[in-house]
């Protein structure tokens, strides 16, 4: 037949059409079995190693990023380029507490400034900002998930976390909310993360391999002589432990690294302490409790929308004596 | 002259159709124009209709074939389907299928959670008015504090800004820094837009998680409903909730 005239000339008739696949030394596109480069199983014919969608020079290429986030944050785009995108436009206001802002676009999010540029701890939202030639890169704070993010929201009005300062975080998780604390107090400040949970403990490992200011410890809070060795003093307590004797275990990592004048920070799940009670009284009692142990209370705030029964009370430890008249 | 004409025609008194005299008022009132066309039309409609049909019935072949006719049979003049003795689908096909419903529903709730989630990761509620209110306390040393006390002057903001919960900054704050990015009005005009719009994709979205949980709950309940057991009703299933049923409890095997 002569080649004009066939009508698959030369592609090799019916039998073998999608022969570029299935058998062909390239194995790349059109069989079944392996899909190229697209994250397949064992040999995928064309690129060995290179991890499913990021390449690997990418900074936060999908051969690094392996888990999705600490609590199984869902993650859509996967590798790639995350964040808002540096040229959509946000604006980016200062908040009442230093080191926070709120960013205002098409997002309507709390944010901090990223101490590790191109880095995402759990998944969140990145959103650059370009003021003349400083680039910024701020990262999303969702108050559904931390609890100091929602007393931020909520109006709580001192939180005592700021640039430089040295705070001990009880209960520290996968190290989510500790990331955002260490981008607030920045290099100057430190955070001691204590967490029980080797599980959790080994995410919160990984977040302070990259932020040198977060120090890891993986103990029980309970026994804060386990760790006295590692912790100097510090300005602020903040403790998410969800335990029914919470206040005294405050308490007692307070009468060990907290300075006199220093202040707490304290989340309460009311279900925690007392499922039967009424929220409005296991927050009083707990209130109660700290005032009987040197931790003078001076704020209590409700997390409502983001959280059900749950409050934040933040206080003073050992104040100085008031001078007489 | 047309002119004239015109403007005569003005002056006239406009045309209209009688009313029922009086000694017919008992009859009613009397039918105009419009109504009598509605009726008329409607009447014609039927007649054609029905002499349409009567022809249709005039010209059929009483030896034409149609492969209904195999699958019906006439009964007292009507046309009936034949009984068909093997049942098309088993009740264990039934029950799988019903499975298949539930684990096509469940993923797409499990989808929209998913982007619910992601969606709350940006969106965090700033201005939003909540039903559940928030509660702040403030613990002062003495009750001449708590008679002097003054929200504003205790946060160390300006007054205008106690009611924006979300950010009230202090008045050193205030001085010293200022707003980055896009500060243009008609850019925050445009930002608030897509941001407002943001947030109702995501309350339509919460909207349908919640509408395909029950869906998936409806569907688990028809598919337990097919068990032998003996079950009592206990609530009725309304739009928001499947209805639920007591079992008697069997030994698993």
């Amino acid at each position: 037949m002569r080649p004009g005239f066939s009508p698959r000339g030369g592609r090799g008739g019916f039998g073998d059409r999608g022969g570029r696949g299935g058998s062909g030394d390239r194995g790349g596109r059109g069989g079944f079995g392996d899909r190229g480069g697209r994250g397949g199983f064992g040999d995928r014919g064309r690129g060995g190693f290179r991890g499913g969608r990021g390449s690997f020079r990418s900074p936060e290429g999908g051969g690094f990023r392996g888990r999705g986030g600490g609590r199984g944050a869902p993650r859509g785009r996967g590798g790639g380029r995350g964040g808002f995108g540096a040229g959509r436009k946000v604006t980016v206001e200062p908040h009442r507490h230093e080191g926070v802002f709120i960013c205002r676009g098409k997002e309507d999010a709390l944010v901090t400034k990223n101490m590790v540029v191109g880095d995402s701890v759990y998944g969140e939202k990145r959103i650059n900002v370009e003021e003349g030639d400083v680039k910024i890169e701020y990262r999303a704070w969702n108050p559904f998930r931390s609890k100091l993010a929602a007393a931020i929201l909520g109006g709580v009005d001192q939180i005592h976390i700021k640039p430089g300062s040295k705070v001990m975080y009880l209960g520290a998780a996968s190290g989510t909310t500790v990331s955002h604390v260490s981008d607030i107090v920045g290099p100057e400040g430190l955070v001691y993360a204590v967490e029980f949970s080797h599980r959790s403990g080994r995410d919160l490992l990984n977040v302070a391999k990259k932020r040198t200011n977060i120090i890891p410890i993986i103990e029980d809070a309970r026994h804060p002589h386990k760790y006295r060795m590692l912790v100097g003093m510090v300005d602020v307590i903040f403790a998410d432990v969800a335990q029914p004797d919470q206040t005294r275990i405050v308490a007692l990592n307070a009468h060990n690294f907290l300075k006199n004048g220093g202040h707490f920070v304290i989340s309460i799940k009311a279900n925690c302490i007392d499922s039967t009670a009424p929220p409005e009284a296991v927050f009083a009692s707990e209130v109660k409790k700290m005032s009987s142990e040197n931790m003078k209370p001076q704020e209590q705030l409700t997390l409502e929308p983001y959280e059900r029964d749950h409050a934040i009370v933040v206080g003073i430890y050992r104040p100085a004596p008031k001078q007489k008249k | 002259m047309a002119s004239f004409r015109k403007a005569l025609k003005s002056r006239q008194r406009n045309h209209h159709e009688r009313s029922q005299p009086g000694f017919r008022e008992h009859l009613g009132l009397l039918e105009k124009k419009k109504d009598y066309k509605l009726r008329a039309d409607d009447f014609h409609k039927k007649e054609n209709t029905l002499a349409a049909l009567r022809k249709k019935a005039l010209d059929k072949n009483p030896d034409e074939f149609y492969y209904k006719m195999m699958s019906s049979k006439l009964q007292d003049g009507v046309h009936v389907p034949k009984r068909n003795d093997e049942v098309v689908m088993t009740e264990e096909q039934k029950k799988v299928m019903r499975t298949q419903d539930i684990k096509y529903v469940e993923m797409k709730r499990v989808a929209e959670a998913r982007k619910i989630e992601r969606m709350k990761g940006e969106l965090h509620l700033l201005e939003a008015e909540s039903k559940q209110k928030n509660k702040h306390t403030f613990f002062v040393d003495s009750k001449v504090k708590v008679e002097s006390f003054d929200l504003a002057n205790h946060l160390d903001t300006a007054p205008e800004l106690v009611d924006r919960v979300f950010n009230r900054p202090t008045l050193k704050t205030l001085e010293t820094k200022s707003i980055q990015g896009a500060v243009e009005p008609h850019s925050i005009m445009k930002m608030t837009r897509q941001r407002n719009h943001q947030y109702k994709i995501l309350s339509q979205r919460i909207d349908r998680e919640k509408k395909l949980f029950v869906m998936s709950q409806k569907i688990q309940t028809r598919k337990d409903l097919q068990d032998k057991n003996n079950k009592v009703k206990v609530k009725k299933e309304t739009a928001n909730i499947a209805a639920i049923y007591k079992f008697d409890t069997k030994r698993k095997r």
